[in-house]
């Protein structure tokens, strides 16, 4: 790790040696210390026992006293702070947090996984499969965890841990940001602190709070489970890491052959030296992955080979300062760039209705100019068999639902990047609809209001009950 | 987990300013929390109309041994020349104020340290650095001279009326951070830290709510509260007492 801490120390903290007070078989607050786990540069884990359990836990105990640096407590003090304030099922369940000045650890759960690290050095790379699969579950995790304001700021295959199922846990909060929290890293720190082929070029010139630097390394591990390299390599100098500050890294399919154009769209775009050029959220790119016909591809998804060396020396020379964008945080994706899911009648029986959703959706837009819209059209009656007709075949039915889609969304006049069509199948279309929204991290519904008719009994709950009923975002329903 | 050691939580009021309806919102909302020691961070008095009902709450608080206070530069106002130091309609103010209070109002506001220590905590109005000169606290340096000045892990301030909270960084500067209201964030014993209480009785941050804090010793974190409370009462008493309009309009807006 790249530091440039300084000596002078904040703490009031007198502690001989770590090793000492949490030796194997003492107890501290009631833990039963075990076997040592891990000893790291700034920390130790060993398991430990409570009561009579059966399963150990784990205990993180910070490497302090006289000869250790004072980092080592810092990260230890971030962690603490923030894994105690988190609640998520992707990180480990904070037990308890020992007395900072006399017993410093954090008690935590212990996660049945292996290191991304250890499963990359093993296999060299992924199949494409294996990478998606695994990707969209560090999204689900990132997507969690940006929510809760907190971004993790040095996401790397050591600290991510993936079980037998792909299901993929963060790990290590010692250098994590939470915009609720006093952010312990002093500004002189701040430059450069973090694990050098993954740290983002705003991090590297002292940006801590924006979200998109956690974009940046997912960038960066997605790239190395497909090709095995790093596409900045492992610099050690200050010098060698801002060369991302311009450089192009080699396109993926210039490495591996059956890596698709649109895969290297979204892991050359998270790659962009500027937060601005990237996609923007978690949420954004998981959408995308899952739905590979939606990406939009630019010029990046068709690099085949690495710049020449005069491309490299023109780049190199335009760039002659780094001025990082503006920062973006996380409540800001999620208050101010929101996904709306909007569902539409597509069928041509309420006329009124359509128009009015668009006006609806419209004067929304307007509130929100970054805000996302997936537009959503839920085919009920999937025909069992191909029809005579096209119309009434499957991919006919498909097809002409998205074209209303497109049609509902055309006076919207949204940019590509903002706007994505989905023709969903289901039997219960409001299910549907609120897992949809669930799985997108949406915050708003748009629905149109369900007709009232006088005098009928329904005896179930109508799509629009029980859209309002169950979802867990917001929903707007728009009446004539 | 964090405990809930209710006898440990002291909260904290600065800059009440004669706001009788704000001060009863806090007290009340600071003993729902469990507070049951009160420091009043000085400016008791100025720009509102209830200089003696608010006088009259913190005396009876202090004769029942709940409550500390302080002296703030409106409070010193009222019986030293401070026409040239403060802008002509907090001074207008403070002119009508002083006409209002009683001797024994007037003499206990004399009375009033301008720092009082206890334990690993200083209690001050503006700055602990030079207490009389009322130096604003707004950035990582004013915040670090405060710190040097009271000596002691926790100092407790208001005189600027949003709240704030400074922490000791590990090359020793003092950094501000923003808290965000009713948040528990810790503030352990091990490093210095200088906190910001924000205005009772006049917010200034766009948001009418009056602003405490609440700190719990035995488990080292710090509740920055802000309390709704019935703001257009108090601008109508503004009003009606024949002060400035201004002081009336800045309630209602927060400014």
């Amino acid at each position: 790790m790249l530091s440039l801490f300084q000596s002078a120390s904040p703490y009031s903290i007198d502690i001989e040696a770590v090793d000492d007070i949490f030796q194997t078989g003492k107890t501290v607050d009631n833990f039963r210390i075990g076997y040592e786990v891990h000893r790291g540069g700034m920390a130790i884990l060993k398991e430990a026992f409570i009561d009579f359990e059966e399963d150990p836990i784990l205990l993180k105990i910070p490497r302090v006293g006289k000869d250790q640096p004072i980092e080592n407590l810092i990260c230890f003090e971030t962690e603490l702070t923030i894994l105690r304030s988190l609640n998520s099922p992707y990180v480990p369940r904070f037990i308890k947090g020992g007395n900072l000045a006399k017993t410093p650890y954090i008690a935590m759960s212990r996660i049945p996984g292996v290191a991304l690290e250890k499963i990359l050095i093993e296999k060299k790379q992924f199949s494409i499969e294996q990478t998606i699969t695994i990707a969209l579950n560090l999204l689900k995790a990132l997507q969690n965890l940006h929510a809760q304001e907190v971004i993790h700021l040095d996401l790397k295959p050591d600290n991510i841990l993936v079980d037998d199922n792909h299901e993929v846990y963060l790990i290590d909060f010692g250098l994590a940001h939470h915009a609720r929290f006093p952010d312990l890293l002093a500004e002189e720190m701040r430059k450069g602190i973090g694990s050098a082929p993954y740290i983002s070029p705003e991090q590297i010139v002292g940006v801590r709070e924006d979200c998109r630097s956690d974009i940046f390394a997912f960038g960066v591990i997605v790239y190395e489970m497909l090709t095995g390299k790093l596409p900045f390599d492992n610099p050690q100098t200050l010098n060698g890491l801002k060369k991302r500050f311009w450089a192009q890294a080699n396109p993926p399919r210039s490495i591996r052959t059956d890596v698709p154009p649109w895969l290297q769209e979204i892991v050359l775009r998270c790659l962009e030296p500027y937060a601005k050029d990237r996609y923007q959220s978690a949420t954004h790119i998981r959408q995308l992955l899952r739905e590979p016909s939606t990406i939009k591809l630019t010029e990046r998804s068709e690099r085949l080979a690495p710049l020449s060396l005069w491309e490299n020396m023109k780049r190199w020379f335009r760039v002659t300062g780094y001025e990082p964008s503006p920062i973006l945080r996380s409540e800001i994706i999620y208050e101010q760039a929101p996904l709306m899911v909007a569902t539409i009648d597509v069928s041509g029986e309420n006329e009124p209705m359509f128009e009015r959703m668009q006006r609806a959706a419209s004067n929304i837009m307007k509130v929100f100019p970054e805000g996302r819209i997936s537009c959503i059209s839920i085919i009920t009656n999937s025909p069992t068999f191909e029809g005579v007709r096209e119309i009434d075949s499957a991919s006919g039915q498909f097809r002409r639902h998205l074209i209303r889609l497109k049609d509902w969304a055309k006076p919207l006049n949204m940019s590509e990047e903002r706007i994505s069509y989905h023709v969903l199948e289901a039997t219960d279309a409001a299910s549907k609809i609120v897992e949809f929204a669930k799985d997108n991290d949406a915050a708003v519904i748009l629905l149109g209001a369900s007709r009232f008719i006088p005098n009928r009994v329904v005896p179930w709950r109508s799509t629009m009950t029980k859209v309002v009923e169950e979802a867990q975002c917001s929903v707007h329903i728009v009446r004539i | 987990m964090i405990r809930h050691m209710f006898d440990s939580r002291i909260a904290f009021f600065a800059d009440v300013h004669s706001n009788l309806e704000a001060l009863d919102a806090c007290l009340d909302h600071a003993r729902q929390q469990g507070a049951k020691k009160f420091v009043f961070l000085g400016d008791l008095v100025g720009y509102n109309a209830n200089p003696n009902e608010v006088l009259d709450r913190v005396m009876q608080l202090m004769n029942a041994g709940q409550a500390i206070a302080i002296r703030g530069n409106h409070d010193t106002a009222c019986f030293e020349n401070y026409r040239d130091q403060m802008n002509p309609i907090a001074h207008l103010a403070i002119e009508w104020t002083a006409s209002k209070l009683s001797h024994e109002h007037l003499d206990f506001l004399k009375k009033l340290p301008l720092i009082h220590y206890e334990e690993d905590r200083c209690y001050v109005h503006a700055s602990a650095y030079q207490p009389e000169a009322w130096h604003y606290v707004t950035d990582g340096l004013s915040a670090w001279r405060s710190a040097e000045s009271s000596g002691k892990i926790y100092t407790f301030s208001g005189h600027v009326h949003g709240q704030a909270l400074y922490y000791q960084s590990s090359v020793g500067k003092l950094i501000c951070f923003t808290p965000h209201p009713g948040d528990a964030v810790p503030t352990g014993r091990h490093r210095r830290w200088v906190a910001i209480a924000g205005s009772v009785g006049q917010p200034r941050d766009s948001n009418p709510k009056a602003n405490y804090l609440l700190f719990d010793v035995e488990n080292e974190c710090s509740y920055f509260h802000r309390v709704s409370y019935n703001h257009v009462l108090t601008a109508d008493k503004v009003l009606s007492a024949g002060l400035p309009e201004d002081l009336s309009t800045r309630l209602l807006k927060g400014l």
